[in-house]
C-alpha cells in the first residue's frame, strides 16, 4: 500500500459521518427536548399500567365491598386478602382499580377520537387542497361553518340527546363488541364510549382538514409532484405517495396536541354529566363524583384529577417536542 | 369591500339559520322530552291519564305539530293560522300535525318490543292554529315560554335574571386578564431567555394545559376548604352570595347578601377564569412581540437613539397588538362557553349553569334560547374580527 492511498483513506474517514436515517435524526432532535422525553416516559408508564389493568387491578370495577364505604388507603379485604390500595368510594367500590380502568377508558376514547378525526381531516384536506375549484369551496365553506358554531354548547346538546335516547343511533354490534373488548366492558356499557368518540371526532377533524389543505396547497407546486405527474402517476397515487407522507409532520404534531384536547374534552363532558355515565368509570365522572365529598375528604378530587392534568400536560410537551424535532420552522 | 361585507353578512345569517335548524331538530327529534315523566305515570297506572289528557299536554307543548311548523312558529312566530287575503282564508285545510298518534308495539330486529308511531287518529289542520298562543319568534327577541324550570314564565325573564351574573364574571375576568396578561407577555418578550421568561413561559404552558374544571376544584381546595378547616383566612366558594352570615378570620363578620359577601364570592370564579385567560393572552402577546422585535423598523428606531422604553411601548407594542385585538374579540363568545364549566364548579347562578340545568331538565326553549344567543355572539364576533383586521392593519385586503 502506497502512502498516497493511505492519505486518501484517512481523509475519507475523516469527512464521512455516520449514516443516519431521517427517523434517527428526528429521534435525536426529540431527545434534546428534555421535558418531552420526561413526558414520553410518564405516558409510557401510564399506558403500561392501563394496558395491564386486569393484571394490576385487584378488584373489578363494579365489585362492591359491603359495609366498606370510604375505607382508608391500604385496607385489606378479609375474605379474599386483596388490598384496597386507595381505599373505596362512597358505595364500596375499589378506588385504585376504578382509577386504572378509568384511565384505560379515557385514553382509549382519546386515541380512537384522534385516529378517526385525523383520518377524516387528512382525507378531506387532501381532496380539498389537491382538486381545488368547487370541491375545495364546498368543503372549506362547510369546515368554516362548523368552526363558527360554538363547540362546547353544541357538544353538550348532542351528547345529552345521544346518551338519553338509546334508540336514536344504531351502532352495529361488531363495533360495540370491539369497543367492549378493548375497554373490558360489556358491549352495552361501551355504547356510551363509542358515542363520545363519535361526538369528539365529529368536531375534531376540522382543524386537521384545514392544516392538511394548507400543506397540500404548498406541496402541489413542488417539483417532485410535477415529476411524478410527468411520469404518468394518477391523482390517487400522487396524493397517497407524494402528498400525505410529506404532509405528515404537522399532522403528527396536531394529533399529539389533539390527544391532550380529547382527554380534557372527554373528561369535561363526563364532569358536567353529559359524558360516559357512572357505572363505567372515567377520570371525568370520578372527579365529578368526588366533588360532593370534598368537604369531608378534601384530597379525594386530586386522585382522579391529577391524571387528567398529567396526561394533558404530557401530550402538550410531547407535541411541543415533536414540533421541534420534525420541523423546526413549523409553527402551529 | 362593501360587497365583501354584504356577502359575509349573508353567510353569517345562513350560519345562524342552519345551526338553529340543526339544534332544534336535534332536541325535538328525540323521543321522551317533556312527556317522559308522563309516560311513567301512565305505566304505573296510579293515575288515570286518558288519551285526551295526553293530547292536551302535547298540544300545550306544541308537540302535536310537525317539526317544520313547530320550528317556524318558534323561529319567526308564523304560521298562526290560515292566511287571510281579501276576506278569504287560504291553506286552512293543510295538515300541520297529529293530535293523537297511534302507537303500537313493534318487534324490532333485536327481538325487543318498542313503541313506534304507526299512524294518526286525529289530524291538526292549519285552521286549528288560530287562537293558539304563539311566541313572536326568536328572531324578534321572543324566546317563548319556559317548559319546566320556571313553568309558563317567559324564557327571557329567566335569562335576564341570570345574565348580570355571567356578565359580572366574564367582564371582570376579561378586564383583569388583559391588564395582567399584556404586561406579562411584553415583559417576558423583552427579557427573552431570562430566568423570569423561563419560569413564566413554563407556567403559562402548564396553565393552558390545565383543565378548567380541575383547576377550579384545586382552587377551592387551596383557598377555601383547607384554610377554613385550619381556621385561617379563607375565601367562600359556591353560589354568588351566601345564605346566612359567617365570620372570616381577619375580615370579621360578613352579613349574607352584603356587598362584602358578594365580592368575596366573586374572587374564586373570577380568579379561575382570569388565570386561564392570562396564560392564553400572555403567550400570544409574547409571541407576537418577539416577532415584531426582529423587524427592521425596530432596529431603525433603536439606531435613531430612541429610549428603549419608547421603542418598546410605541413602535413594537402597537404592531404586536394588532393580531391580539382580533384574538380578544374572538375569545369573548368563547368565554360564555368557558363560563359553563366555571359556573358549574362554583354553582354560580349564571347563564352557563342555566344552560346545563335546562338541558338536564328537558327545558328545551331555555336551552335553545341560550344556545342561540351564544351562536349570535359568536357570529358577531367573527364579523367584528374581519372588520377590525382591515381597520387596524390596512395592508390586509379581504376578498
Amino acid at each position: 500500500m502506497t502512502a498516497d492511498s493511505q492519505v486518501a483513506t484517512l481523509s475519507a474517514e475523516a469527512i464521512t459521518i455516520e449514516e443516519r436515517t431521517p427517523f434517527q435524526i428526528v429521534l435525536n432532535r426529540f431527545k434534546r427536548h428534555r421535558l418531552a422525553m420526561v413526558a414520553s416516559i410518564v405516558m409510557l408508564a401510564i399506558f403500561g399500567i392501563t394496558i395491564f389493568a386486569p393484571v394490576i387491578a385487584p378488584f373489578k370495577i363494579q365489585e362492591l365491598s359491603v359495609n366498606k364505604y370510604f375505607a382508608p388507603w391500604g385496607t385489606v379485604d378479609e375474605e379474599t386478602g386483596r388490598t384496597h390500595y386507595m381505599g373505596t368510594d362512597n358505595i364500596g367500590r375499589d378506588y385504585f382499580s376504578r382509577l386504572i380502568y378509568a384511565g384505560r377508558i379515557s385514553l382509549t376514547v382519546a386515541i380512537l377520537s384522534v385516529i378517526i378525526a385525523e383520518t377524516i381531516g387528512i382525507t378531506v384536506g387532501a381532496i380539498s387542497g389537491f382538486f381545488g375549484g368547487w370541491v375545495d369551496a364546498v368543503l372549506m365553506r362547510f369546515v368554516e361553518f362548523m368552526l363558527t358554531i360554538p363547540t362546547l354548547p353544541l357538544l353538550l346538546i348532542i351528547s345529552s340527546m345521544l346518551l338519553r335516547n338509546d334508540e336514536l343511533i344504531n351502532i352495529p354490534d361488531p363495533i360495540l363488541q370491539f369497543m367492549g373488548n378493548i375497554l373490558l366492558l360489556s358491549p352495552r356499557d361501551s355504547r356510551n364510549a363509542v358515542l363520545i368518540v363519535l361526538v369528539l371526532a365529529g368536531f375534531g377533524w376540522l382543524s386537521a382538514a384545514q392544516l392538511m389543505r394548507g400543506t397540500v396547497l404548498s406541496l402541489r407546486e413542488q417539483t417532485f409532484v410535477e415529476a411524478s405527474r410527468s411520469l404518468g402517476a394518477s391523482n390517487f397515487r400522487i396524493i397517497m405517495r407524494d402528498m400525505i407522507p410529506n404532509a405528515m409532520a404537522p399532522i403528527i404534531v396536531d394529533a399529539s396536541l389533539g390527544l391532550a384536547g380529547y382527554i380534557v374534552g372527554e373528561a369535561a363532558l363526563a364532569f358536567l354529566g353529559f359524558g360516559i355515565q357512572d357505572p363505567v368509570p372515567t377520570w371525568g365522572n370520578m372527579l365529578s363524583a368526588s366533588q360532593q365529598f370534598m368537604l369531608d375528604r378534601p384530597w379525594l378530587p386530586l386522585v382522579p384529577g391529577l391524571p387528567i392534568f398529567i396526561c394533558s400536560l404530557a401530550f402538550n410537551y410531547i407535541g411541543d417536542g415533536l414540533r421541534d424535532a420534525l420541523d423546526p420552522r413549523l409553527k402551529l | 369591500m362593501t360587497v365583501f361585507y354584504i356577502r359575509r353578512l349573508f353567510q353569517m345569517a345562513l350560519v345562524l339559520l342552519i345551526s338553529a335548524i340543526a339544534t332544534y331538530t336535534l332536541l325535538n327529534f328525540a323521543p321522551g322530552g317533556p312527556l317522559a315523566g308522563l309516560r311513567q305515570i301512565q305505566q304505573t297506572g296510579r293515575f288515570q291519564i286518558t288519551e285526551d289528557d295526553i293530547a292536551r299536554i302535547r298540544a300545550y307543548f306544541e308537540l302535536d305539530l310537525y317539526l317544520p311548523y313547530r320550528f317556524m312558529r318558534w323561529f319567526v312566530g308564523w304560521p298562526t293560522g290560515p292566511v287571510e287575503i281579501g276576506g278569504r282564508e287560504y291553506f286552512s285545510d293543510v295538515v300541520v300535525g297529529c293530535r293523537k298518534p297511534v302507537e303500537t308495539e313493534v318487534l324490532n330486529d333485536d327481538g325487543e318490543y318498542e313503541i313506534q308511531v304507526t299512524g294518526c287518529n286525529e289530524l291538526v289542520y292549519m285552521k286549528d292554529l288560530t287562537g293558539r298562543r304563539v311566541s313572536r319568534g326568536i328572531i324578534r327577541g321572543d324566546f317563548g315560554l319556559s317548559w319546566r324550570l320556571l313553568r309558563d314564565r317567559p324564557v327571557s325573564e329567566l335569562i335576564i335574571s341570570r345574565l348580570p351574573k355571567t356578565i359580572q364574571l366574564i367582564g371582570l375576568s376579561t378586564l383583569l386578564s388583559l391588564f395582567i396578561g399584556i404586561p406579562l407577555g411584553i415583559y417576558s418578550a423583552v427579557k427573552q431567555y431570562s430566568r423570569f421568561d423561563y419560569i413564566f413561559t413554563s407556567l403559562a404552558f402548564m396553565g393552558s394545559a390545565m383543565p378548567t374544571f380541575f383547576f377550579g376544584i384545586v382552587m377551592i381546595l387551596l383557598f377555601s376548604l383547607i384554610p377554613k378547616e385550619a381556621g385561617w383566612l379563607y375565601v367562600p366558594a359556591g353560589l354568588s352570595e351566601s345564605v346566612r352570615g359567617y365570620t372570616i378570620p381577619l375580615l370579621g363578620e360578613v352579613a349574607a347578601g352584603s356587598v362584602k359577601d358578594r365580592i368575596l364570592h366573586l374572587i374564586l370564579p373570577v380568579a379561575v377564569l382570569t388565570i386561564v385567560n392570562i396564560s392564553y393572552y400572555s403567550r400570544f402577546v409574547r409571541g407576537s412581540m418577539l416577532e415584531v422585535m426582529r423587524q427592521d423598523y425596530i432596529r431603525t428606531a433603536r439606531a435613531k437613539g430612541l429610549l428603549e422604553r419608547v421603542v418598546i411601548m410605541k413602535h413594537a407594542l402597537r404592531n404586536a397588538l394588532i393580531p391580539f385585538i382580533t384574538i380578544v374579540v374572538f375569545t369573548l363568545p368563547g368565554l360564555f362557553s368557558g363560563a359553563i364549566i366555571t359556573e358549574s364548579i362554583f354553582a354560580w347562578p349564571g347563564m352557563g349553569r342555566l344552560y346545563l340545568l335546562a338541558l338536564g331538565d328537558y327545558d328545551y326553549p331555555v336551552a335553545m334560547a341560550i344556545f342561540f344567543i351564544i351562536a349570535v355572539l359568536t357570529v358577531i364576533a367573527t364579523l367584528l374580527r374581519d372588520v377590525l383586521y382591515t381597520i387596524v392593519d390596512p395592508r390586509i385586503r379581504l376578498s
